[in-house]
């Protein structure tokens, strides 16, 4: 029985070491200036910081296959940005607050296209 | 009554005991008859037997052929690395599946700001998801309910859209990809 506990407690160690180790800031540097910053669930952040933060141009790539190709405020999506949807859709334009937010081009996988001005994610008719 | 009590008496012995056994029998089952009347729930219980057992051969199939797939990101699309559902094992996956992860859920925010901002309030909360295959539409459907509390008003709002891709942990399946546009 204590040989279990043992077992299960080093097994637990040994798997947050491992996770630990996998994760946070990978290359560079994510306090200032340009670095790679790895999430739990495998999110990359690829680009420049600014005071711990999201700043400037960056790549962030979430594992279910979204990618955000552009400019960060405040650890957000703002500023001119592009986003890959899984399916190969994107969305190429203005962005803020995390949103599609301004003028940009919602272009479908199978090439149609809605341009426009978007508010919070959706398109202003 | 008491003619045929005599002429019973009358009858030989061996056919009297097989007349009492016969009539134990019939006893018996009229016995059980009222007793299955009262208590039990007959054809409807057999139904119900049935189904369930079908339900756990369909979950035994499926688990399965859940741990015969690989491990990582399953599409029902073409144009990508991942590995690419056949029409038969998209529907087999679907309806294995009932996870949805977070990104999942972020990702089809981004078409749904209301949502979002609720899912945001409301610490990253969900209430219900649901994964369903569309027989009618040969498609797998996925979405999630929130609501909550926001600026004064009691929301809900339900997203739902296409589920195109999903995780395989070799253990489950989970949904990946929500495509609500």
């Amino acid at each position: 029985m204590k040989k279990l506990i043992f077992f299960i407690l080093f097994s637990s160690l040994i798997t947050s070491l491992a996770l630990a180790r996998s994760t946070g800031c990978k290359q560079g540097n994510c306090d200032n200036g340009y670095g790679k910053w790895v999430y739990t669930d495998k999110t990359t952040y690829e680009g420049e910081w600014v005071a711990t933060k999201k700043h400037g141009q960056g790549t962030e790539t979430w594992p279910n296959g979204y990618i955000y190709k552009g400019e960060f405020k405040e650890s957000q999506w703002n500023g001119i940005g592009i986003l890959f949807f899984p399916d190969g859709s994107t969305y190429e334009g203005e962005w803020a607050n995390g949103f599609m937010n301004g003028e940009g081009t919602f272009t479908w996988s199978d090439g149609k296209q809605k341009k426009g001005i978007w508010k919070n994610g959706s398109f202003q008719e | 009554m008491e003619v045929s009590k005599n002429s019973f008496k009358t009858l030989s012995e061996p056919v009297r005991q097989f007349s009492g056994l016969v009539g134990i029998i019939i006893l018996i089952f009229i016995t059980f008859f009222v007793l299955n009347n009262i208590f039990g729930e007959g054809d409807e219980l057999v139904a119900k037997m049935k189904i369930e057992e079908e339900r756990i051969a369909e979950e035994r199939k499926l688990n399965k052929l859940i741990s015969s797939l690989p491990s990582g990101v399953l599409v029902s699309f073409d144009g990508t690395d991942n590995f690419k559902l056949s029409d038969e094992l998209y529907k087999a996956v679907c309806k294995a599946t009932k996870l949805i992860p977070q990104r999942a859920i972020m990702g089809a925010n981004f078409l749904n700001f209301r949502a979002h901002e609720i899912y945001t309030i409301n610490g990253n909360k969900i209430d219900e998801t649901f994964v369903k295959w569309d027989d009618e539409k040969n498609k797998c459907f996925a979405g999630f309910v929130v609501s909550g509390n926001n600026v004064g008003v009691d929301e809900t709002v339900t997203v739902s859209g296409e589920a195109l891709s999903f995780l395989s942990t070799g253990i489950d399946t989970r949904v990946y990809f929500i495509k609500n546009f």
